[in-house]
């Protein structure tokens, strides 16, 4: 009876975890959006700018549609939606979005916007791809029927725009994380007597 | 002894996590559905296209269950599903296959040697044909006659090569159609073009030529599947296929539009017409059928309602009156299905 406490003690704690997160807000039009201006004293736009250029060369989903000069960069980017339990999970939908990089002298701002999410459906080989080509704006109000799951698409936008911002930022700190140390198997000699 | 079986689980689960750093977690996918339909001649089948073939009855459609795993460059599916749909209604063994407790929809492993250029061994879905055997995959719930008449599911090999991401080429050789093993070796070729001229078009230009075992000739299909998404709620959708079989062996041809229009995300309304032919063997006369087929889609989170309703009017049905005896040129039916996506 314990165990069972202590078990839905720690699912409760994980859903505590996974539940934290940001809250998108909404821009002059109406549309939601993650914001973030961040400070980077003593560093120049020109290296800035090459930081996030680095980024978005290797980033799988990302593609650079527009730059107006050194100061503003135009990306299209999506996020996977997955339906997850345990160590399983499925793609229920991909959110598409356009993000937008200012550079200044110490600082830069970005913001990820005009966000549409993309159901998948399975084809005929047991893939999961698009449903269509034409989404949905994640501001739609869905009606009562799809309530519920449009609330989940929301909430998993709010995370992956979360996780999104934290490797750009580390990206553009040019921090990169400690190289985990590869431990060596240990070598163990069967000819040692004193077993 | 509880505590040690939540450690145990929460350790298999880190440890698994550490194994699967490069693959990406096990997919689970599949569907359930059922239905109630009712014949106005009061026939059961009367309509002879697969699946849903019960008359005033809920019926089981199937419970389909699919695996699907990539690590790395390389994937495999494992699609297998429990019930008439998927069973005796979808292989051409009959109800009399009693060995037959499920059938498999999909079972093939890939490797992508490159990002343009990929292949796949196994029992695949067919390429050719607009609508599939998962109910998920459709529309309208009941299947068209280019459906039912066509390949289900194609065994063999296949390579891949994406040109660009507008245009990709596919060719392979075959089984024949719907069988796990070949009696008569490898001994189709097939083929499919496909291209994205603009977004929200595709089509698919597809072949599949070979003699199957026992065939008087050699039968090759040609089929055309394009569907365009003009709007945000409106999706136009064409299946247009010849299928010939030499030496007099008959074959079938015929053309399917689809028009659907979502008034909001939940709820959708389509019309399939399609006109088909039978080509008659040895001589005998062609027969021909045409079918219009209004549904409905209400969908709320992973259910699907789709009622439905369809007129088939032709010789090459081979309906019946409510005597069942008398032929009838016509046959109609209405009928209600809930499909559950997961």
């Amino acid at each position: 009876m314990k165990s069972l406490a202590l078990l839905g003690l720690l699912l409760s704690f994980g859903t505590a975890v996974l539940a934290q997160g940001i809250k998108l807000s909404r821009d002059e039009r109406g549309k939601l959006m993650y914001y973030e201006v961040v400070d980077k004293k003593d560093t120049a736009a020109s290296v800035l700018a090459a930081r996030a250029k680095a980024y978005f060369d290797v980033a799988k989903d990302l593609k650079v549609v527009a730059a107006t000069g050194d100061s503003l960069r135009t990306v299209q980017g999506k996020f996977v939606i997955r339906k997850t339990a345990f160590m399983l999970a499925r793609p229920s939908g991909e959110v598409t979005y356009n993000m937008y990089l200012g550079l200044r002298e110490g600082k830069y701002r970005f913001w990820l916007t005009d966000f549409v999410f993309i159901p998948y459906q399975r084809d005929r080989y047991g893939n999961f791809v698009p449903s269509t080509t034409i989404g949905t704006p994640l501001e739609t109000e869905p009606g009562k029927l799809n309530a519920a799951e449009w609330e989940s698409y929301v909430s998993a936008t709010e995370k992956s725009a979360a996780e999104f911002a934290r490797q750009f930022k580390q990206q553009m700190s040019a921090v990169s994380p400690a190289a985990p140390q590869k431990k060596e198997a240990p070598v163990i000699s069967t000819q040692d007597k004193k077993w | 002894m509880k505590l040690k079986l939540v450690f145990t689980a929460v350790s298999l689960s880190f440890a698994s996590l550490s194994y699967a750093q490069e693959a990406t977690p096990l997919e689970i996918s599949g569907s359930v559905d059922t239905y109630y339909k009712y014949d106005f001649n009061k026939v059961p089948n009367n309509i002879k296209t697969s699946f849903a073939n019960d008359h005033n009855s809920v019926s089981l459609g199937m419970i389909d269950l699919a695996l699907k795993k990539t690590t790395g460059k390389a994937s495999f599916v494992g699609e297998l599903s429990f019930g008439p749909r998927g069973q005796y209604r979808s292989l051409v063994s009959g109800d009399d296959n009693t060995g037959s407790d499920f059938n498999i929809q999909n079972l093939y492993a890939s490797y992508a040697f490159t990002d343009k250029f990929s292949m796949t061994a196994g029992f695949m879905g067919t390429f050719v044909g607009y609508e599939v055997i998962p109910p998920t995959g459709n529309f309208n719930y009941s299947t068209s006659y280019l459906f039912s008449a066509g390949p289900f599911q194609n065994a063999g090999i296949k390579g891949t090569y994406a040109f660009t991401d507008k245009i990709s080429l596919m060719v392979g050789l075959f089984n024949d159609w719907n069988v796990y093993q070949d009696m008569n070796g490898v001994s189709h070729i097939g083929a499919q073009l496909a291209v994205s001229p603009v977004e929200g078009w595709s089509a698919y230009l597809n072949v599949l030529s070979g003699k199957s075992d026992g065939a008087v000739g050699t039968g090759t299909i040609l089929d055309l599947t394009t569907s365009y998404q003009a709007t945000e709620s409106i999706k136009i959708g064409l299946n247009a296929a010849d299928y010939s079989v030499d030496n007099d062996g008959g074959g079938y041809s015929g053309a399917a539009l689809y028009l659907q229009n979502a008034f909001t995300p939940a709820i959708s309304l389509g019309i399939r017409g399609e006109y088909f032919n039978a080509k008659g063997t040895d001589g005998a006369a062609d027969a021909d059928v045409t079918a219009i087929t209004l549904s409905g889609n209400l969908k709320s989170g992973g259910l699907t309602f789709i009622p439905e309703v369809r007129f088939d009017n032709g010789d090459a049905g081979g309906f019946l009156k409510k005597n069942l005896i008398d032929a009838s040129k016509n046959a109609s039916q209405f009928s209600l299905a809930l499909v559950y996506a997961f």
